[in-house]
């Protein structure tokens, strides 16, 4: 990075921090610090909700996947507007006419106080773990590019992300949302328009959508029925319809966007909105990645992505195997542009022959390249047996480094902290509402005033920072990062998901029932990744299911009648 | 820990462009069955 990126870096991340303090001036009560005093317009709910969600890993890792996989990824994003009608149909009005702070508390008015504080509990277990590695993507940004240690770097940026939540709150949070939006968008534009005009002379958009589809990196659908592959339609269409309403119905992180809103109709129409754009909105970034991916055909990628751990093994024992196996890399590499340039050309003639011709010798190179890189992937290993194998987090970020224009690098990193930023607050101040008014206010102590509530918020909040921060410290191997966020809650949502169903939908269930049934189903989602290979998507459908159809046999072997609903 | 809601909240306002909150509801899942439809054609189109 030049001065000219540090300033733009640095001008973006201070206007972002001080806007949040300035936006969050006046929040002197709990209902302001925790819920903005519900006077939110839906462009602001949308935007915060987009900005929640499209976290720090959604720029890192995101481009990295449709790099290695395709972009096969977008459909899991399939079940989100189908979610987004559920949610803005029966949660929105439930949560806005009973004037709740959290989802959990609305639990209580249908259960009971128990069942209640489980679900609570079980969000600041899943939003917790998940928080520390929303910390860990932009620290790892940092270590890339300044080649500090990781510990230093996440710690830095934590506590910048606690300053302005602790002091602003939830206005904060939202306010700051919807400025970190808009960097973000304008900078994923850009970056995509300068991958395409960085392509070869010669080598339009066309081409390169021909070359990253004949290199089946542009596989957005597959209607094929198969459990085990984790990304299909089916997959995407009812494993992430789960997922969706299990995020936005249930985890006070997106709940606590929804509840800011003015009105009920301004609450709706932000998820609405959010319904409509982000389908489109991951598709581009995945597309921005196969971009990046045809790029790196006719530009020489390095043989591994992660620069730390190729100036490692550089300066080991393994040094000089390693060097030698980049050079191979380097040739096959240069002879597979050569490859991909024929193959353009053929496409361009529309000769079928001669285009099955230059496509089979693409895939052979491509399997030749494969197959050292592998080699190079071995050395490391060898060096260090507990390297990550996965560079998928560094790919977009060594493009953004080596190939964009000085100026941009910094916009685009600005991006990236943007994201982190809004992600974390949304996340923290979550979990502080959820640890003040579920557990402190309603288990610990009742009979505080606003102004001691508000003080212990803000505590909370600080203290959940610090906890993210430390957690952050030890995320370091969990592969893809977007996947362990969402593997993550997946272990989770499915049975937070079907105890809001229940509230919502079976009257004649009562606390007790969803309560044990609850625990079995957690039971079974945890049996099923400890002990099957059954993809992570499908973990949201068997917890909902296990607590639907176990509560059903408890309230009949309990009861052996139908409860009445609660009011 | 509750508020009363305020009064207009009760009232089912009009979503803005549509009539009716129904018809805005279908459109998100038609325009998610367009996208669905197009990435389809995307994906035959360059495979």
């Amino acid at each position: 990075m030049r001065t000219l990126d540090w300033i733009v870096l640095a001008c973006t991340l201070l206007s972002i921090i001080l806007y949040g303090i300035y936006k969050g001036k006046g929040s002197r009560s709990l209902s302001s610090y925790l819920l903005a005093d519900r006077n939110m317009r839906w462009y602001t709910v949308a935007l915060s909700i987009m900005a929640t969600q499209a976290s720090a890993v959604t720029f890192t890792s995101t481009p990295g996947q449709a790099y290695a996989d395709g972009m096969r990824f977008v459909q899991f994003y399939f079940g989100l507007p189908i979610a987004m009608v559920i949610v803005s149909i029966t949660a929105v009005p439930i949560f806005r006419k009973l004037g709740v702070f959290t989802a959990y508390e609305y639990l209580e008015h249908r259960f009971d106080l128990r069942t209640r504080t489980l679900t609570a509990l079980i969000f600041l277990v899943q939003r917790g773990l998940s928080v520390g590695i929303t910390i860990y993507a932009p620290s790892l940004v940092l270590s890339v590019m300044l080649g500090w240690d990781i510990r230093w770097t996440s710690t830095a940026i934590g506590g910048a992300i606690i300053i302005y939540t602790t002091f602003g709150g939830v206005k904060a949070v939202n306010w700051t949302d919807v400025q970190q939006m808009l960097i973000i968008l304008s900078g994923m534009i850009i970056a995509f328009v300068m991958t395409i005009a960085l392509l070869p002379k010669g080598i339009g958009f066309v081409d390169a959508l021909r070359v990253a589809g004949g290199m089946g990196k542009l596989n957005a659908v597959d209607f094929s029925f198969d459990l085990h592959n984790r990304y299909n339609f089916w997959s995407g269409l009812v494993g992430g319809t789960f997922v969706a309403l299990a995020y936005f119905g249930t985890d006070q992180s997106q709940v606590q966007r929804y509840l800011t809103g003015a009105s009920i109709r301004q609450s709706r129409l932000g998820l609405i909105f959010n319904g409509i754009a982000k389908v489109p909105m991951q598709f581009f970034i995945l597309l921005l990645g196969a971009m990046v991916f045809v790029f790196f055909q006719f530009e020489r990628p390095p043989l591994f992505f992660n620069p730390v751990e190729v100036e490692k093994v550089s300066r080991s024992f393994y040094g000089d195997e390693f060097r030698s196996v980049e050079r191979r890399y380097a040739e096959v590499s240069s002879r597979k542009a050569e490859a991909v340039r024929s193959y353009v050309e053929a496409k361009r003639g529309g000769d079928a022959k001669l285009i099955e011709d230059a496509a089979s010798k693409l895939r052979s190179l491509s399997s030749e390249a494969e197959l050292v890189r592998n080699e190079g992937i071995a050395v490391l290993r060898e060096n260090d047996p507990s390297v990550d194998p996965s560079d998928t987090n560094y790919i977009f970020l060594t493009f953004v480094i080596k190939y964009l224009p000085v100026g941009l690098v910094g916009l685009l990193f600005a991006c990236i902290f943007a994201a982190s930023m809004s992600s974390t607050s949304g996340e923290l101040s979550a979990l502080a509402t959820c640890t003040v008014v579920d557990i402190y206010k309603r288990h610990i102590a009742n009979d505080g005033d606003d102004r001691h509530y508000l003080r212990v918020s803000r505590f909370s909040m600080a203290l959940w920072g610090v906890y993210a921060i430390v957690f952050a410290q030890y995320a370091s191997r969990l592969g893809s990062l977007i996947e362990a966020v969402n593997i993550l809650g997946s272990l989770f949502y499915g049975t937070m998901l079907a105890i809001f169903l229940i509230a919502f939908y079976v009257k004649r269930i009562g606390g007790t029932a969803v309560f044990w049934g609850a625990i079995a189903g957690e039971a079974a989602v945890l049996w099923c990744y400890a002990f099957t290979t059954i993809p992570w998507l499908w973990y949201n459908v068997i917890g909902c299911g296990v607590v639907v159809a176990s509560a059903s046999l408890i309230q009949i072997l309990i009861s052996g009648r139908v409860t009445p609903a609660s009011p | 820990m509750t508020h009363d809601a305020p009064r207009d909240e009760l009232a089912e306002e009009r979503p803005p462009l549509f009539r009716t909150w129904r018809r805005l509801y279908t459109f998100v899942l038609a325009e998610l069955a367009l996208l669905i439809i197009l990435f389809y054609l995307f994906t035959k189109a360059f495979a």
